[in-house]
């Protein structure tokens, strides 16, 4: 009614106004109403009119509950004891069933339409960090993992896994898994292909940099005594016993190659893990064995053993690792308390290099056993507020012996970092190393920045 | 010096597994037995989300069931049932408690 006044005190101000012009004959122009315009006009304000009134009324029976709302299902309405209308569903356990049967069949067939949700699945990982190390330049770095699975049915699945990384000032790109894996029955697996070392268990469990708590990773079990990966084929899986579980994997690989003719002297005896073309021919075989006592409790024991080294003077090579995992959430110091320790023994067998002389070095003979690994803790608050339970605290001791080896020393750090937890999956670690190495080698502490985010 | 060698390799190779050894079987004795209903392989009885607890804590933080929907996480679980060794009781428990948890 507010708005129509206006409306009607302009229709008749302009219909008065014709009204007046036409009995005072001015020209006829645009700017003028004629009586046939303010009829019409008359007559659409009272029809508007009268159905504001009816809306007015039917509003006010409805807040006084005398005429029932629009329906827009199957419900009936009924009177209350205190007048007021109830609205009951008459729906049956029938319909509804039948309801549910059909969104059922909907999401089904909405998963089997949409392209690789039923089966394939890309995840892995990114990091990007900065590293500032005594006697070296400072430098950024960035790293992507990207993870392809394919689960073909309930028993196949295909694993395989690309690494895109800077190095010496290019991006390279390497393959590292790619594995067929074939489960034979509730506790046994194959898997062919390339795969993570089933013996080194900080490869194949800890090194992914979302998971492991450092920016960088500890010396001998990674990128030092032990291969990350291997070409072959493996047989694993888990026994159950009694209250406890007995973990298993065994394996046949191209065996590592013995290096005796190095570009860097240093390098001498040492084993090449990149031996993709298994030259020299050998073949390793190896395997893990983990028992959980406890879920919060894993200790396990690596072996590889091959043959290493020309063909015609081949010598061998044992590799083995222990490895102790005490994952804990505490009541009492509420928090989670992470402790891992791994250490790695390495000995090749007895070599002549550069037998006659024709490297410049020889003919020269050294021990050639290393050993080397690490202790780690860790402990995150998890029962206090929201931002402190999101810090992990963690420190690291490791160290990797090879003294009487062509390196001629041994190392030993100290690591102190703080990790901030963003999400489970997305962590930025602060870190400081405390380097110490002997017979004169350089001591290189350093300061470590990462961002590592799994998906 | 050769012969010294070798004595000292064996005693720094064998040690792995006569700790592993020792550590199992000690473990196995005093914790196992005495906390016989707390198993860790036998789900019946413990929840999907106590399994998941367990076992994916183990090596790195549980995520959460909405990281992924029920079909991704089929693959995702048969990828840890491979490499996280998981009886084929505790992956059903575990997918089973992922799908259901959104």
């Amino acid at each position: 009614m507010r708005t129509l006044f206006p409306v009607l005190l302009t229709v008749l101000l302009l219909g008065s106004a014709g009204i007046y012009a036409q009995e005072n004959k001015p020209p006829p122009g645009e700017d003028y109403v004629s009586r046939a315009e303010y009829d019409k006009l008359k007559a659409e304000h009272e029809a508007m009119k009268q159905e504001l009134e009816g809306l007015k009324t039917t509003v006010r029976q409805i807040a006084n509950g005398t005429v029932p709302a629009p329906a827009e299902g199957p419900s009936t309405t009924t009177k209350s004891p205190e007048g007021k209308q109830v609205v009951t569903e008459a729906t049956s356990q029938s319909d509804l069933d039948a309801l549910h049967e059909e969104v059922d069949s909907l999401k089904s067939e909405i998963k089997g339409v949409v392209p690789g949700t039923t089966k394939f699945l890309l995840a892995g990982y990114g990091t990007a960090g900065f590293t500032a190390r005594s006697g070296e330049d400072p430098f950024f770095d960035a790293a992507f993992n990207a993870i392809f699975l394919w689960k073909v049915n309930d028993r196949l699945l295909f694993e395989g896994e690309l690494e895109f990384q800077f190095e010496d000032g290019n991006t390279t790109t390497n393959l590292e898994v790619a594995q067929a894996s074939y489960l034979l029955n509730d506790y046994m697996t194959i898997g062919v292909g390339r795969f993570l070392n089933p013996m080194n268990y900080f490869v194949e469990r800890q090194h992914m940099n979302w998971v492991n708590k450092f920016p960088d990773k500890p010396l001998a079990v990674y990128d030092g005594l032990l291969p990350e990966s291997e070409l072959g084929a493996q047989l694993r899986g888990v026994i159950p016993i009694g209250p406890t579980k007995l973990e298993y994997a065994a394996f046949v690989a191209n065996a590592p190659d013995l290096i005796t003719t190095p570009g860097d002297f240093s390098t001498l005896g040492m084993l090449d893990f990149g031996n993709l073309a298994n030259a020299g021919g050998h073949i390793a075989v190896g395997g893990h064995v983990g028992f959980i006592p406890i879920p919060e409790l894993e200790v396990g024991y690596g072996i590889l053993r091959s043959k290493v080294g020309p063909r015609d003077q081949a010598v061998e090579a044992i590799l083995q690792s222990v490895d102790f995992n005490y994952v804990r959430d505490s009541t009492l110091l509420k928090g989670l308390i992470n402790f891992r320790a791994q250490w790695v023994w390495s000995h090749v067998g007895h070599f002549i290099y550069d037998p006659d002389g024709g490297q410049g070095f020889g003919p020269f003979e050294f021990n050639n056993n290393r050993n080397g690994g690490y202790v780690q803790l860790a402990y995150r608050p998890t029962g206090f507020g929201n931002i402190i339970k999101n810090f992990e605290p963690v420190v690291r001791y490791d160290r990797l012996n090879q003294l009487h080896t062509p390196v001629g020393f041994d190392e030993q750090r100290w690591s102190f970092g703080l990790d901030y937890w963003l999400t489970s999956s997305a962590v930025i670690k602060a870190a400081y190393e405390l380097d110490n190495k002997n017979a004169g080698a350089r001591d290189q502490d350093a300061f470590m920045l990462q961002v590592a985010v799994g998906f | 010096m050769k012969k010294l060698t070798q004595i000292i390799w064996r005693w720094v190779g064998f040690p792995g597994t006569a700790i592993v050894v020792f550590l199992a079987a000690l473990t196995w004795l005093v914790i196992g037995c005495s906390t016989a209903g707390n198993s860790a392989s036998t789900a019946s009885g413990q929840g999907g989300a106590q399994l998941w607890a367990q076992n994916c804590q183990r090596c790195h933080n549980t995520r959460s069931p909405s990281t992924y929907n029920d079909a991704q996480w089929e693959v995702a679980m048969m990828h840890m049932r491979v490499r996280a060794n998981l009886t084929p009781e505790e992956h059903k428990q575990i997918l089973a408690f992922l799908k259901s948890g959104k």
